[in-house]
């Protein structure tokens, strides 16, 4: 197989555009081969590359101002190349102003939705009107890959932002978890606007149960791995306003016991040291005289043989 | 001549009269003169007489020194030698009965024999591996229940009040742990407690410890390497993981199990000092293997220890062993944490894989690296003195085990105190990471989200600190935590080493080493704000953990490899090589290795790898012990019995001497025979009345003898009656007939050389006409050290 594909491919080549009969099947043939030759990137996508025009001709090289039909993008693709281009503008506009304090999931599920719809179109099997699909045309006919690459951009955002586990799976509405996160949130920050003039231990002491359920909510959240990027900004945002803004963290305030306790126990080993140090009877070892032989080869003698 | 009159000023703080003994004629001294003395068997009965306590005292009046009639008590210190050690039988014994065995073995029977060392070695491996597995997931385990408990308790106090409760509660499930691995060790196999690493140095230098490769021991070792880490002590579970491997063994090797009275039948033909020993090397390794995930740094801490007996089939054999350790860790390990066949987890001691982005290091940091490797070595030195002053405090007064127990729990609640008031009152708050690296944060007074820096470092497992502390993201620690953390942990790991648990020293040397190298890393960036990219704190935070357990325990060669091969990369092969050299030049300048200490300490009499520099005019003759207890080839049964259970001699190679028939003839050394061999041979009566009248009786064998290996039975047990005495006992067949000889004017080194590299018991010191005259021991060749006033002289001593 292989090697036919390689052959077709010089062929493609050497002979150039103006083979028409055969075109369809070189540029078929020629973009399977792309797939395959991966391992050969140089010769593939420089053989593949040349068939794909810009649909906006407006910047084209005067010399290649169009290619032949059979290698130009069918209108059919042309359209879902454009509504993506729209769609996936709409869902950068809503995913910016989300950007902080972070509402991207909440706000922006239905543009994904929407994406994500189209990109199905582009990349699926199925023909089109004219018998055609757009998948190798649009998706990997070249070597950057813009559509693909751009889709797979957001794709990966939405993946790091978590958010697929606050939206439901058809990308409709947001998970009732989320919504009575939402809700509970709300009141605590209520809650907090009320009493926020005046004195923090008010607010502390009255806003302590919201507060507490909704640390709750969250912690049981994270147990069940329900949490997407903006309820975890939300807690985050909330518990720095409890904890450094209203100072509600608890004090630390049994330093005497703690102090005494740990130093009754750091005492207790002098105690231990010095008793045994008095009572206990100190180790003896009986020293064995070993034999040896006569004296006046020990060392001492050998010393004042040598002197 | 300055050294050899300090050589006696330490042997008794200024008690002179007792260090006359050095100098004046020993007792038997007198019979030197006279080595050719009739050694008939009548003749000896009347030496062996001599030699009891009555005849002693009688012989002392005429000498000026009263105190030698009783034994000189003094305290313990590390200049003595004790006597309750061995050397192994490393040498072969050739006798006849070897020889016969080997005639009658075919060339298949070798060959099966070889085959079986590769299958014992297998299993040594396989048992090494699910051991340690077995302590890995208890420890896991029990710490995991204790922390979670405390964690809950913690929080809930933190809101209500009374954290001192907390606190109380710590320290009580830390003792829980403590005592029930203290009680094991104090009560059950003091010879468990600490790492177990000096023990397996000394067996593989040759010293037969007592019960050290029990399977009693081993069961203590690991119940009490449990329940110390569990406990929360500064402690880490690698050197006992060594001891264990060496267990396994010695245990495995013998195809039986004394303890158990259980016997397989198998590997018979092992059960020899010989033999053993390369098992336990094997053990050792596999041991290490396991521990580190360092199947190379495994055979070369063999190789670095136990050294002197060593060839290349058993190298490999060692190396097999390591191999099959770490694989049946991986292998259970993946299982455990559900990933089966997922063999690429590391081992006990995971220091997880360096980032590939971090691990680059340049030129100008090589300077640094070896200020960390001075560093290291003088917080080395530091700790060991510290270290070595406690132990003799503890040897001296600590000695009773239920005080040893109260210790061990003073100290284990000494610790949970420490660690809490630490946490209690640091400020260092840290943001919750993405991905949870902390295994059990605690928030105390943190802000909401945040927690506390300091009790990841001491609220967890010592293991799983320096995992942290390797590779936590720059900025996740204070320098002030890490200061504090390495001036507590350092003294708490150093109360921690020498208590009546097993536990090891090497992962608390390197969480130290890890701490203040993180420090340094941290200090260092910030010195340099322009580029602050190489200074990661966690490459800094290696090379000091290299530099402080190599500036303790002084290990080179074997350090590096396991160092490089449990962090899974050599880039840092080079610094972490120089980082120990310098830690060991710096180190070895104030004071020992920690090993080297505790084996001082123990009155182990230790071969180190040359004599003593200085030592080239002492001679055989000076070294020897004299005069020799030997036996007539032909001897006395009572004689034999006489000698053997006399306990003030307790000797355990006699020459073995000819007579030629008119007595005048001085008697000549034909062979040697050891005590064990002569307990086997009265226990089955070889004698040769017996053996005339009873012609039928089955020839003994030297399957006999190794059926008694490796527990002789005392001399006490065996009864011999009236009559029997009056027999004699033919020793030709069973002596070893071509014992090595020196002459007496060789010197020292040599005759050290020859015992290091033979793995000698005995050597025989005969003179020109092969008369015996001496025989050198290790405890001999052991006495002489080079000391700071040059060469002196070790005591022997009863512990």
């Amino acid at each position: 197989m292989l090697p036919y594909n390689l052959y077709l491919f010089f062929v493609f080549v050497a002979i150039d555009v103006p083979s028409l009969k055969c075109g369809d099947v070189a540029h078929l043939s020629a973009s399977e081969s792309a797939d395959k030759l991966e391992a050969v990137p140089s010769l593939s996508t420089a053989a593949v590359s040349s068939p794909v025009p810009a649909v906006d001709t407006g910047f084209s090289f005067s010399l290649l101002s169009s290619f032949p039909e059979d290698l130009e993008v069918s209108d059919y693709c042309s359209d879902l190349l454009h509504i993506f281009g729209q769609r996936y503008v709409a869902y950068v506009n809503c995913l910016v102003p989300a950007a902080r304090p972070v509402k991207v999931c909440q706000s922006c599920y239905s543009t994904y939705g929407s994406v994500v719809e189209i990109y199905k179109n582009i990349s699926s099997d199925q023909m089109g009107p004219g018998n055609v699909t757009c998948r190798d045309s649009l998706l990997r006919s070249d070597r950057l890959m813009l559509v693909y690459q751009l889709y797979s951009n957001l794709e990966s955002l939405w993946e790091d932002s978590n958010c697929a586990q606050c939206v439901t799976g058809d990308l409709e509405s947001l998970t009732n978890d989320t919504l009575y996160f939402m809700s509970t949130l709300n009141q605590t920050l209520t809650c907090f606007e009320k009493y926020q003039q005046g004195n923090h231990t008010e607010l502390c002491k009255n806003c302590k149960s919201a507060y507490g359920t909704l640390n709750v909510l969250y912690s049981q959240m994270e147990k069940n791995s329900t949490l997407c990027i903006d309820i975890e900004d939300a807690m985050n945002m909330t518990r720095r306003l409890w904890s450094k803004n209203f100072n509600c963290s608890f004090p630390r305030e049994e330093n005497v016991p703690v102090i005494a306790v740990s130093s009754f126990m750091l005492f207790l080993p002098i105690i231990f040291y010095l008793s045994s140090f008095l009572h206990s009877e100190q180790k003896k070892r009986k020293l064995i005289h070993p034999r040896r032989a006569k004296s006046n080869t020990s060392l001492m003698n050998i010393q004042d043989k040598l002197s | 001549m300055a050294n050899i009159t300090k050589k006696v000023s330490w042997s008794s703080r200024g008690d002179d009269s007792a260090l006359t003994g050095e100098g004046t004629p020993l007792l038997n001294g007198t019979e030197i003169p006279k080595p050719s003395r009739k050694l008939s068997g009548s003749g000896s009965v009347f030496r062996i007489g001599r030699f009891s306590t009555v005849d002693l005292e009688d012989d002392i009046t005429s000498e000026e020194d009263p105190i030698r009639g009783r034994p000189k008590e003094i305290p313990h210190n590390e200049k003595l030698l004790s006597l309750k050690y061995e050397s192994l039988d490393y040498d072969n014994i050739e006798n006849q009965l070897f020889l016969e065995e080997e005639r009658r073995m075919s060339p298949m029977g070798f060959r099966c024999l070889e085959i079986s060392r590769w299958v014992i070695c297998g299993l040594i491996g396989i048992l090494t591996g699910l051991i340690a597995c077995f302590i890995d997931i208890m420890v896991e385990k029990l710490a995991g229940y204790k922390y979670q408990v405390i964690k809950e308790n913690i929080e809930k106090f933190t809101e209500v009040g009374g954290l001192s409760i907390s606190l109380i509660l710590w320290a009580v499930l830390n003792c829980a742990f403590v005592l029930v691995g203290g009680i094991m060790v104090a009560f059950f196999e003091p010879i468990a407690a600490g790492s177990g690493i000096p023990q397996i140095k000394c067996y593989l230098n040759g010293v037969k410890i007592p019960r050290v490769v029990r399977l009693k021991t081993l069961v203590v070792k690991v119940i009490g390497v449990i329940c110390s880490v569990a406990g929360g002590l500064a402690v880490g579970k690698e050197g006992p993981m060594i001891h264990s491997g060496a267990v396994v063994a010695a245990g495995v090797s013998q195809g039986r199990s004394t303890s158990l009275k259980r016997d397989f039948k198998m590997f018979e033909y092992f059960r020899r000092d010989t033999e053993k020993r390369d098992f336990v090397s094997a053990g050792a390794a596999a041991g290490v293997s396991a521990a580190f995930g360092a199947p190379v740094g495994g055979v070369l801490f063999s190789l670095e220890e136990g050294a002197s007996f060593w060839n290349q089939m058993l190298t490999w054999r060692i190396f097999f062993a390591s191999m099959i350790s770490t694989f049946t860790l991986n292998f259970f390990l993946s299982i455990y944490h559900g990933k089966p066949g997922d063999l690429s987890n590391p081992g006990l001691i995971n220091f997880g894989r360096f980032e590939s982005d971090s691990v680059a290091y340049y030129y100008y940091e090589i300077p640094l690296f070896m200020c960390m490797g001075a560093l290291g070595g003088l917080l080395g030195a530091l700790f060991n003195s510290i270290n070595y002053w406690l132990t003799i405090f503890r040897i001296r007064y600590v000695h009773r085990p239920c005080l040893q127990v109260i210790e061990a729990l003073l100290v284990a609640a000494v610790t949970a105190a420490v660690s809490f008031t630490m946490i209690y009152f640091s400020n260092d708050c840290q943001p919750l990471g993405p991905e949870h690296n902390e295994e059990y944060p605690l928030q105390l007074f943190c802000a909401d989200g945040e927690y506390n820096a300091m009790a990841t470092a001491f609220f967890n497992t010592p293991e799983r600190s320096v995992r942290s502390l390797f590779h936590n993201q720059p900025g996740s620690y204070n320098p002030m935590t890490l200061g504090l953390f390495t001036l507590t942990y350092f003294f708490l790991a150093c109360w921690t080493y020498g208590l009546a648990v097993s536990a090891g020293v090497f992962i608390p040397s390197l969480l130290i080493g890890a701490a203040w190298g993180r420090l340094c890393g941290i200090l260092l960036a910030s010195f340099t704000p322009t580029s602050p990219i190489w200074a990661d704190p966690g490459k800094y935070a290696l090379i000091g953990a290299a530099a402080q357990l190599g500036g303790i325990v002084r290990m080179t060669l074997s350090l590096t490899v396991i160092m490089v091969e449990a962090t899974g990369n050599v880039t840092y092969g080079l610094p972490i090589m120089l980082v120990l050299m310098i830690a060991k030049i710096v180190g070895d300048y104030f004071q020992e290795g920690l090993y080297d200490i505790h084996i001082k300490l123990q009155s182990v009499p230790f071969l180190h790898w040359e004599a003593p520099a200085t030592s080239h005019w002492l001679t055989a003759r000076e070294v020897m012990s004299s005069p020799v207890t030997c036996f007539n080839r032909i001897e006395k049964v009572g004689t034999i019995v006489d000698v053997l259970s006399n306990t003030s001699t307790n000797h355990n190679g006699f020459p073995v001497v000819v007579q030629v028939l008119d007595s005048d003839e001085p008697a000549k050394l034909c062979g040697l025979i050891l005590r064990s061999q002569l307990i086997v041979l009265l226990k089955h009566k070889v004698f040769v009345e017996l053996a005339r009248s009873r012609l039928s009786q089955r020839k003994l064998q030297l399957k006999d003898f190794r059926d008694a290996y490796p527990r002789f039975p005392p001399i006490q047990s065996i009864h011999v009656s009236q009559d029997e005495r009056e027999c004699m006992m033919d020793l030709t067949e069973f002596m070893n007939p071509t014992p090595y000889t020196v002459p007496q004017d060789t010197s020292l080194p040599r005759v050290f050389k020859l015992f290091r590299a033979l793995g000698l018991r005995h050597l025989v010191v005969a003179d020109d006409v092969n008369r015996v005259i001496g025989l050198v021991t290790r405890k001999d060749l052991a006495r002489y050290h080079l000391g700071k006033h040059g060469l002196e002289e070790l005591q022997l001593a009863q512990t």
